[in-house]
């Protein structure tokens, strides 16, 4: 069986037939460390696990032996994705979709806030869903974890029908998810971490040590170790969504949501995240469906691309190719003009 | 005058509505009570919140409340030369009507307000969201507690209050009136039954029940940011306190 993550696991997903590169030989390939040091790093990281070496755990040996900046981690690894999301093509296999919307009507106050949308979200990839405010895409997402039924159409997760589920069932598939809500969602009254220990002592029979340890980890993975007795108001904008995000990936789910995960951030920060998604993904090989207003910067981040208009999908395609769209409500959503068939002012 | 029909109609569906979603709300509360998983240290720290915290508050209630009957019921007594009658007028007064009612008023003001309130925020934060996203109910993990510990810690503060305003009442009667305190007891002893404590007993469970009920509706399905908490806090004191009191009256009729 394949490590999630192995270098294998990435040649397959990546379908680009190509021999695979791993970490380690990309790092060698960039100058950032020499063949001796990436040899050492495997051999300590061997003596210290039996577990075979992959990507991540190598790169983080590199990291703790100070023979690679944290930096250059994440960057390497975002060359990696790169060249994974360049390759990307759009499969037309009704099974490849994770999540597909068929003729999704939904109103709000008399508004028609998705009109016949028909999307599908392609399983083990980062699909970002963009477009103007108060557009739908929010809506689209609670539409998949079936916090909201639409109104006309239905809901697909792998072969279910979210509208005709008991709750029972539709308990059951929502084990499948977690969602990253745009303000966090974290429970003022508990810390960072009984917040992130929560979804597990909730819905699991770990004992107390497992429970401990998979947070601890889980806040490794978003850097926010020491801030585990912090409350969630105790915490900057950056931290918050940090630690939402060490609560969304404790539980292990297979499909991770977004909901706008840089919003009201500084670039600093917003860098970090998006690095901190793509290295979750590298590492993981979730389904990811990111809402993001931070366009085009998105584009880099993402394998497929869903923009949203008045409740219509008006472009849904590799992300390279979103660039390229002559659609003039794309164009000028990507550039920002305030010329165009999109008046705000 | 077409258009005043026709708000007319608008609201009274809406209002017929509205209380179709507190009965089904009421109805999935009281289903969830004995369905496992027990969330015992969520029961307790409810009970804490609701009882112990409100014990303050019920107790400075009470001892007025039943001082100043002692010194109404006096001077209404004296007139007729009834004074004797002083401990069961003050007693059943409190037992039967103002122990219930007041102690119910009271968690309403002090608890129920924030019971809204905090539901309230925890809806506008999405993280009632997060309790379903995660495939928690959130009715079983945040309102069944509530209501349990309401329809217990009501009528253990009403017993407290019944308690500490017949104190207040002697208090009054024997201290500041110079009455004999045998007088004062005796006749409590004497005319106080059974029957009137169940009565200021199912009042108080009754009013336990309403109070958390209505203020976590109205904190559950709370809308509109801060000002939706706002509305619905002021909404979720104002309807408990009404129903309360028109709950009283009916309750009064049948057990009289």
């Amino acid at each position: 069986m394949t490590q999630p993550g192995s270098s294998d696991d990435i040649s397959r997903l990546n379908g680009s037939g190509r021999a695979p590169i791993s970490l380690g030989e990309r790092l060698v390939a960039n100058g950032c460390i020499t063949s001796q040091e990436l040899e050492l790093a495997l051999r300590r990281q061997r003596s210290q696990s039996d577990a075979a070496p992959n990507m991540h755990r190598v790169g983080r040996t590199l990291v703790d032996m100070g023979l690679l900046s944290q930096a250059s981690l994440l960057d390497c690894l975002y060359r990696q994705f790169a060249a994974e999301r360049d390759a990307y093509q759009v499969s037309s296999r009704q099974q490849d979709a994770v999540i597909r919307l068929e003729q999704v009507v939904k109103i709000l106050d008399g508004r028609r806030v998705l009109d016949a949308v028909d999307l599908a979200i392609p399983a083990n990839r980062i699909t970002a869903i963009i477009g103007m405010s108060g557009g739908g895409k929010s809506v689209i997402l609670k539409h998949m974890v079936g916090l909201m039924k639409p109104d006309q159409g239905t809901v697909w997760v792998g072969d279910q029908p979210l509208g005709r589920l008991s709750n029972r069932a539709l308990n059951e598939v929502r084990r499948r998810f977690s969602l990253l809500f745009q303000g966090g969602a974290l429970f003022d009254s508990m810390s960072v971490f009984d917040n992130v220990a929560f979804p597990l002592r909730e819905k699991t029979n770990l004992p107390e040590t497992e429970i401990r340890d998979r947070v601890v980890r889980s806040l490794e993975q978003v850097n926010l170790v020491g801030m585990e007795g912090k409350y969630p108001d105790e915490l900057s904008g950056g931290m918050m969504k940090r630690a939402a995000l060490a609560r969304a990936l404790v539980t292990d789910p297979e499909i991770l949501l977004l909901d706008e995960p840089t919003a009201g951030l500084d670039p600093i920060i917003e860098n970090a995240i998006h690095h901190l998604i793509c290295d979750t993904f590298m590492r993981t090989r979730y389904t990811m469906v990111v809402i993001s207003h931070a366009v085009p910067e998105i584009f880099k981040w993402c394998h497929h691309v869903i923009a949203l208009h008045r409740g219509k999908v008006l472009f849904s395609g590799p992300s390279r190719e979103v660039n390229g769209s002559r659609d003039p409500v794309i164009r000028q959503f990507i550039h920002g003009d305030l010329d165009g068939p999109i008046q705000v002012i | 005058m077409f258009d005043f029909v026709r708000n007319i109609g608008a609201s009274t569906l809406e209002t017929i509505r509205e209380m179709g979603r507190m009965f089904l709300f009421l109805f999935s509360v009281l289903r969830s009570i004995p369905t496992p998983p027990y969330r015992w240290n969520s029961f307790l720290k409810q009970m804490r919140f609701i009882g112990i915290r409100s014990l303050f508050v019920i107790a400075l209630t009470a001892v007025f409340a039943g001082m100043v009957l002692a010194l109404q019921g006096y001077y209404t007594l004296s007139r007729f030369g009834s004074e004797a009658l002083l401990g069961p007028a003050v007693a059943l007064s409190i037992i039967r009507e103002l122990g219930p009612v007041l102690t119910g008023l009271m968690v309403t003001g002090r608890a129920g307000s924030a019971l809204a309130a905090e539901l309230g925020i925890m809806r506008i934060r999405e993280q009632i969201d997060a309790l379903e996203v995660m495939g928690i109910p959130p009715m079983k993990f945040l309102v069944t507690p509530r209501v349990e510990a309401g329809l217990l810690a009501v009528p253990i503060l009403t017993l407290l209050f019944d308690v500490i305003g017949i104190w207040g009442g002697y208090l009054v009667a024997v201290r500041l009136l110079g009455m004999s305190g045998g007088t004062y007891f005796g006749g409590i002893e004497s005319a106080v039954e059974m029957h009137d404590i169940t009565t200021g007993l199912i009042k108080s469970v009754s009013f336990g029940l309403i109070v958390t009920w209505v203020c976590t509706y109205k904190g559950y399905f709370t809308q509109r940011g801060a000002e939706g908490v706002s509305h619905a806090t002021t909404s979720a004191v104002v309807m408990s306190s009404v129903l309360i009191l028109v709950c009283d009256y009916f309750i009064t009729s049948i057990m009289l």
